[in-house]
């Protein structure tokens, strides 16, 4: 069976690139494809029990490729093929030659028809499930085949959410019923149900709201109508064999098992027999013909789910026999409305005139269609509604149903009555005359136009003759249920039975009802017009417009767009979640406040200076007494014995001070007005209430102390293996040089995309500007500053101390590993004595200063210490791992080496790198642009003074 | 040595970086650099998840101080594939942009600073996957969100500059939450290796350890733009080049995702935090896909199915069990080469429309059939559409989900699932409105005025959101980007036809995980 289904869809994958070479031509070699399974069906011959086949997929979900071919699949499986190819084959002349979409439909339609062969011989849920949702969306790009219509693209994605929407639901069904049973195999579930109870009658009820809505029962029903805007081909295949019948085969397959679950056989026989009604109603208000055949689908998908979902065995014999007989007489009668719309440009009854003497062969064949649908002898229409007429005169017997026994079949035979009244409505509004209207003139169809409804008519007749041996091929589905009052069986002639006055009456009153159906529109539609109706359409399309309100204003309360918003409702977030738990954890700690009172004393500033600078005004100020906080923290660093983070610190914060101020030029002085709203006390707040947290925490995670840190671990080896004596160094470099290496891209990254960033901005690239050196200057190379802005002391000392300064920075850089220093620390000096040469000189100094590029100097940094690290390796070590060398070198003594020097150095460079891009980008960018705006400025003022 | 691979997919892309800075001014030099870099980690990351599946977790300790006082790396399985996932993720977006041209994006700029950035960005994404310490996760998050940062705002327009704004504040608010975190467990535990802690843990007091355990939550919470601290994510990754929205989206919540699985499982193993997690999966699926519903440009829509579907991921670890962790794992998986292939997809429709808005698209369906194939299938597998990946490991999440009893497991089976309908109308409503209706009036004004008064296109280019496509007169889809593209379709469909070995594959992943033993002894040793 598994090479049947691949062979549907590797025809579905080359259709498109046979629509190239063969156009419509297509159409009959895809065929074959459901021809051969077709045939392949008939050969195996139907099986007697369940023949099963096995392939593991997904064993973790229980989710296999298994199929199963059984009685009832194997009918089904012979319609989906059987109808299948000959709804192919008319395709070939259905569409117009050079339709620009075919290649697309080929291949949808032939997966189409894979997917739901799928459906029907899969025996695992789940792999149902997964046809079943494939059927969904493939109709759905099947009714929207013409999208430039926007009621096609409606009708589409009604049908898409609906049948999802109950798709979704059998599939939490199906794992319910699945995860309580321990197995997914539909065979094991109907052969060894799981003890009823609460939990498998919901799991019952969520997949039977997946087949109703599959199979358009009401409140369903309103997406068939609407998805007929499919080309006719796919109707024709969707009402007869494909997509609503899936709801019907689950709930057949199912029944055996299931049908006494509570609530199983009143929600499908109460809706069932109401879908009848309103779809046989609505059938007989309509004028487009394809309409009105679509609105007696839904009826008789009523008819056929009562049949199946009330589990007994006559009544599932005359339920299956109904789904061969309407497959049949639908496919049939959808095909005739698709010639005689081809042939006559229209589908609207009231146009339709004098076809019957025009296109008499194909009246014939719509006839015996309507005739099988209305329940006419002797076909196979009249064969199943006798049988079904039987199974509801047995129900009192079999399900001890007194009373809803006679009222289904009260039921049954009212809408039977309505389908006979709309299948004369159809076949005179057709092929009948219209008052007032001249007969149509018509394009004459093709023969294989109507070959294929014809050859679906010529089954039904000759099905309908063959009641016993149709009998014998489907009973075997039906006996797996306990045997009722009477045998089922199928044939022409019970005798003068209940059923066969119940047909004759049918028969009668339909007609009559066709006869008078002018009062009766009249009438129905004073009833409607008058009455308020309960609309399920209607109330579908108020659900999506309720969630899209729903949507937008609940995304609106959220996404404000505001930053401060955002950040304030993090805070609050952590506030409640982390700071509720910090209260339930709340209790005296030992934890010592301070080590000495320097300490407090540097805090208390500290604080301070924190509040100070978020009441600061002037946004300078706020820079300086930020940096007041950074340089506490130095000190408190130092206090605790950490020169070297201290020394760090203090270079950083000095270096990032500088950087605020080359910035704020651009910036305005004050930050702007904040009124003392509400929201900025609840700003206010928040942020207190964000610092009471942090420090909480702190006091509760110190008092919580299980275990002595690592770090007391450090001194140690930190000489031994890493060969430092200055620990955080080797820290740094050695024990956590990991970290020191992505920290360092972080700084490239950074740096370059500032540099990148302003250069956007202020074309002002990091590379130096290549000028010669001007003669005028005294003391430095190449200032460019204006004379009043230079300072004669500041580029005297500038002069002098540079290049010792830049000595003492690679001092710092070497001798890290033993002493307070390193290359982090060593780049920055050479950082600070840059930015002292730009800021005495300007920018073209500092390009005379450092006349490179700062993103060469970045890359060889980042490059040097990963492949530093990566050298190791080729020695034999591990990655970032140190070789301690003592080397000798004559007079100046022995050189105490460790290999992670390198690394240093390429922090060394990336932190000079860094400094010299910032510079160049906050520094020299903005003075350029401050220059050209000053430029500007001037242009102006000479324009106006000129006038 | 063999261990020392672990750290190929972190130096090497830095390694990388360092020299296309170096050679900064060759184009050709840095497209070769970073695309033969980003192979090797796909083929190192292929070789260290084969490993990890065959041999048990790869771990290595740096420069070889022993684990616990330096640094140590690990790739478990779960680590490993991640770490594959994106690899194959990130090439295939680079490939994109070096047929989109991102690199020399608008005006040359002397220094081309794409082609490091990415590169470094690659290196955060995978040292944060393999870190099993937790200060070196931090800095795994700080490369990759420093890197990001310079991403968002290339090109430096203004609405980029807006929204990196809020993307960087956000994210630099989280990250200093995040050092408050590290130091409260460094306070409480002494060690900040994983390891250890798994082992230290148990020691501290319940309610101190619900502190620390809600602290992380909380920051890997912002980072994963888990509700209600995602309103930052659909206001900035939209307006970022292609590309780039692309591997954010595809890669950057998912590394706080892994995070959130790696500390919930390793060090807070029987929490009691499940329920909360649970509620905050809910109210993130059902507040994110509401967002989308709203949204009328695909770049936003998308965004926003990115948060709702961040929900999946957690509801696997509320669940908790090896079932939900294994749906986790693999919607990880799926969601990465998923989310990245269609916001590839809106990145093509931009270039070829000008427009990511669905109320100026139209007609894409007949005008471009193969960008409609490559937007469909993926969409549809978003949407939870079987038998592709998005279904299975929906699928996995609810049988998972169904497996527990009471009403919350109920609830968020429900939402879960109407999630997934949730979604399906909002990639059918874009798919509807941008492949199906006809193009709206305006396009037959354009040509009409272009006839009567001969001024070339007025309206149109002022509507194109970026600087990109202003270049590109030819609208054909350029095949050195469709390339790219179609091949992570490919991906996502190779998911579900390898679903059968991948789902073992993470089902060994989430029982490694929950039996923690193996990462505990690989990283410490077997002796301890």
């Amino acid at each position: 069976m598994l090479p049947l289904l691949t062979l549907h869809f590797l025809a579905a994958a080359v259709a498109p690139v046979l629509v190239r070479y063969l156009h419509r031509g297509t159409f009959p070699v895809l065929a074959l494809v459901p021809a051969g399974g077709f045939v392949w069906l008939l050969v195996h011959g139907r099986p007697d029990g369940t023949d099963l086949e096995h392939h593991s997929w997904i064993g973790t979900l229980g989710l296999d490729v298994s199929l199963a071919l059984d009685p009832l699949r194997w009918t089904l499986s012979l319609l989906v093929t059987g109808i299948g190819a000959l709804v192919l084959v008319y395709c070939t002349s259905y569409f117009r030659a050079g339709d620009p979409g075919l290649w697309r439909f080929s291949a949808v339609f032939v997966a189409f028809a894979g997917a739901m062969l799928g459906l029907v011989l899969s025996d695992n849920l789940l792999l149902l499930y997964v046809f079943w949702e494939l059927t969904t969306v493939l109709s759905y790009l099947l009714v929207g085949h013409n999208p430039e219509r926007s009621a096609n693209r409606r009708a589409a994605m009604t049908a898409l959410l609906v049948t999802t929407f109950g798709g979704l639901a059998m599939l939490v069904g199906f794992i319910l019923l699945g995860e309580h049973a321990g197995t997914y195999s539909a065979a094991a579930l109907v052969a060894d149900p799981p003890a009823s109870g609460p939990l498998v009658t919901v799991a019952i009820m969520l997949v039977l709201v997946g087949a109703v809505s599959k199979s358009a029962l009401v409140p369903f029903h309103f997406w068939l109508p609407g998805a007929m805007a499919a080309p006719t081909p796919v109707s024709a295949y969707l009402h007869a064999a494909a997509m609503v019948k899936a709801g019907i085969f689950l709930v057949a397959l199912l029944a055996p098992a299931y049908a006494d679950t509570p609530g199983w056989r009143a929600v499908l026989v109460s809706l069932g027999l109401l879908t009848m009604m309103v779809g046989g109603l609505r059938a007989l208000r309509q004028y487009d013909a394809k309409l009105l055949l679509a609105y007696g689908t839904v009826s008789q998908l009523g008819f056929l789910m009562t049949l199946v979902g009330l589990g007994t065995r006559s009544a599932a014999l005359a339920g299956l026999a109904l789904v061969l007989g309407h497959a049949l007489f639908k496919a049939t009668l959808f095909m005739v409305v698709g010639v005689v719309d081809r042939s006559t440009g229209t589908r609207d009854i009231r146009q339709l005139s004098g076809l019957h003497r025009r296109m008499p062969v194909l009246m014939v064949v719509a006839v015996i269609g309507a005739a099988s649908m209305a329940g006419v002898p002797p076909l196979l229409g009249f064969l199943s509604k006798e049988a079904a007429f039987a199974a509801a005169e047995d129900l009192g017997h079999d399900l001890g149903w007194t009373v809803a026994g006679p009222l289904t079949l009260a039921g049954l035979t009212l809408g039977s009555i309505l389908t006979v009244a709309y299948a004369a409505r159809f076949v005179w509004g057709v092929f009948g005359p219209a008052p007032g209207v001249d007969p149509c003139s018509i394009k004459r169809p093709s023969y294989w136009l109507v070959a294929a409804p014809a050859v679906l008519a010529v089954a039904s007749v000759v099905l309908g003759l063959l009641g016993g041996p149709l009998t014998e091929l489907l009973a075997p589905h039906a006996d797996v249920f306990p045997a009722g009052a009477h045998e089922p069986e199928l044939t022409l002639w019970h005798g003068v039975t209940v059923p066969l006055m119940l047909s004759v009456l049918v028969l009668v009153l339909g007609v009559a009802l066709f006869v008078a159906r002018h009062p009766v529109a009249a009438v129905q539609h004073a009833v409607v017009d008058r009455v308020p109706m309960p609309d399920a359409e209607r109330g579908y399309q108020l659900v999506l417009r309720g969630v899209d309100r729903l949507a937008i204003e609940l995304t609106g309360r959220t996404q404000r767009g505001s930053l401060p918003f955002y950040l304030g409702s993090i805070l609050v977030v952590v506030a409640a979640v982390p700071g509720t738990a910090l209260l339930l954890a709340w209790e005296p700690t030992d934890v010592r406040v301070a080590d000495s009172p320097a300490q407090v004393v540097v805090a208390v500033v500290m604080a301070i200076a924190a509040v100070m600078t978020v009441r600061s005004r002037r946004r300078l100020r706020a820079v300086l007494l930020a940096g007041i906080t950074g340089y506490g923290t130095a000190l408190l660093f130092d206090l605790h014995g950490a020169p070297d983070l201290a020394l760090t610190q203090v270079l950083v914060e000095t270096f990032v001070l500088v950087t605020f101020v080359l910035v704020l030029r651009r910036l305005p002085q004050h930050f702007s007005t904040r009124p003392f709203t509400l929201s900025r006390w609840v700003r206010v707040a928040i942020g207190v209430m964000s610092g009471v947290l942090v420090a909480g925490l702190a006091y509760v995670a110190s008092g919580a102390r299980v275990a002595d840190p690592i770090s007391d671990g450090f001194a140690k080896p930190a000489k031994e293996y890493g060969g430092g004596s200055n620990i955080v160094n080797v820290t740094l470099v050695d024990i956590r040089a990991w970290d020191t290496l992505g920290e360092l891209s972080v700084l490239v990254v950074a740096a370059t995309g500032i540099a990148s960033l302003i250069f956007l901005i202020t074309d002002r690239a990091t590379l130096p500007t290549t000028r010669k050196p001007g003669h005028d200057s005294a003391w430095l190379r190449n200032p460019s500053l204006p004379p009043e802005r230079r300072s004669i002391v500041f580029e005297v000392v500038t002069r002098l101390i540079f290049h010792a300064v830049i000595v003492f920075s690679v001092y710092l850089a070497l001798v890290g590993h033993e002493l307070p220093g390193g290359g982090f620390a060593g780049g920055l000096v050479a950082g600070l004595a840059l930015m002292l040469r730009y800021l005495a000189g300007g920018r073209r100094e500092l390009d005379a200063a450092a006349p490179i590029d700062a993103g060469v100097v970045l890359g060889v940094g980042l490059a040097l210490a990963a492949a530093s690290g990566l050298l190791p390796t080729l020695l034999g070590g591990g990655v970032l791992q140190s070789a301690i060398v003592d080397v000798h070198i004559p007079v100046l003594g022995t050189l105490h080496l460790v290999t992670s020097v390198f690394f240093d150095l390429g922090v060394y460079l990336v932190v000079v790198g860094l400094a010299l891009d910032v510079l160049r980008s906050l520094g020299g960018g903005i003075d350029k642009d401050i220059e050209t705006d000053h430029d500007d400025a001037q242009d102006d003022e000479r324009e106006e003074v000129r006038p | 040595m063999i261990d020392q691979v672990v750290l190929l997919p972190v130096i090497m892309p830095l390694l990388g970086a360092g020299l296309c800075l170096v050679l900064g001014r060759s184009a050709a030099a840095q497209r070769l650099v970073s695309v033969i870099v980003l192979a090797l980690v796909v083929a190192v990351a292929g070789f260290l998840l084969h490993r990890a599946d065959t041999v048990g977790p790869q771990s290595v300790d740096v420069g070889g101080w022993p684990a616990g006082i330096g640094i140590s790396l690990v790739a478990d399985r779960l680590s490993a594939l991640l770490l594959l996932v994106s690899a194959v993720v990130t090439l295939c977006v680079l490939l994109y942009s070096l047929g989109q041209g991102v690199a020399e994006y608008g005006r040359a700029t002397p220094l081309s600073v794409f082609h490091p950035t990415f590169l470094v960005l690659s290196a955060g994404v995978s040292n944060a996957f393999l870190s099993a310490d937790l200060f070196n996760l931090f800095v795994g998050f700080e490369i990759l969100l420093v890197s990001s940062y310079v991403l968002i705002t290339l090109g430096g327009t203004d609405a980029r500059v807006r929204a990196g704004t809020i993307y960087i504040v956000v994210s630099l608010l989280s990250s200093v939450l995040f050092l408050v975190a590290i130091a409260c467990v460094y306070a409480a535990c002494g060690t900040v290796n994983f390891a250890e802690l798994a082992l230290r843990m148990p020691d501290v007091a319940l309610p101190v350890q619900h502190v620390l355990q809600l602290l992380l939550l909380s920051v890997f919470a912002i980072k994963a733009a888990v509700f209600p601290m995602s309103a930052w994510l659909p206001d900035s990754y939209p307006t970022a080049p292609a590309p780039v929205t692309a591997v954010f989206a595809g890669l950057l919540t998912k590394v706080g995702v892994y995070a959130i699985i790696r500390t919930q499982t390793l060090i807070f193993p029987d929490s009691g935090m499940n329920d909360l997690l649970m509620w905050a999966a809910i109210l993130t699926m059902l507040i994110g896909i509401l967002g989308a519903v709203a949204q009328s440009d695909i770049k936003r829509l998308l965004s926003f199915t990115l948060v709702s579907h961040i929900g999946y991921m957690l509801l696997g670890v509320a669940v908790g069990t090896e079932l939900g962790l294994t749906g986790s794992i693999f919607y990880v998986a799926h969601h990465i080469t998923v989310q990245t292939t269609l916001f590839l997809v809106a990145g093509l429709i931009e270039y070829r429309s000008g427009t990511t808005s669905l109320d100026k698209l139209g007609g894409l369906a007949r005008a471009a059939p193969v960008l409609a194939v490559m937007f469909f299938v993926p969409a549809m597998n978003l949407a939870g559409i079987p038998p592709l990946s998005g279904f299975l490991g929906k699928l996995a999440l609810v049988q998972a989900t169904a497996d527990l009893s009471g009403f919350l497991p109920a609830l968020a089976i429900g939402v879960a699932i109407a999630t997934s309908l949730l979604t399906l109308w909002a990639v059918a409503k874009a798919w509807n409105r941008a492949f199906w209706q006809p193009a709206p009036e305006e396009s037959v004004d354009r040509d009409h005025t272009d006839s009567l008064h001969g001024h070339g296109r007025p309206a149109a280019g002022d509507l194109r959101t970026s600087d990109i496509v202003e270049a590109v007169e030819d609208t054909r889809l350029p095949r050195s980007m469709a390339v790219p593209t179609l091949l992570l379709v490919v991906v996502g469909l190779a998911l579900t036809v390898l679903a059968g070995p991948l789902f073992a594959l993470t089902e060994r992943a989430a029982a490694e995980t929950l039996d923690r033993s193996p990462y505990v002894e690989t990283v410490l040793g077997s002796e301890r």
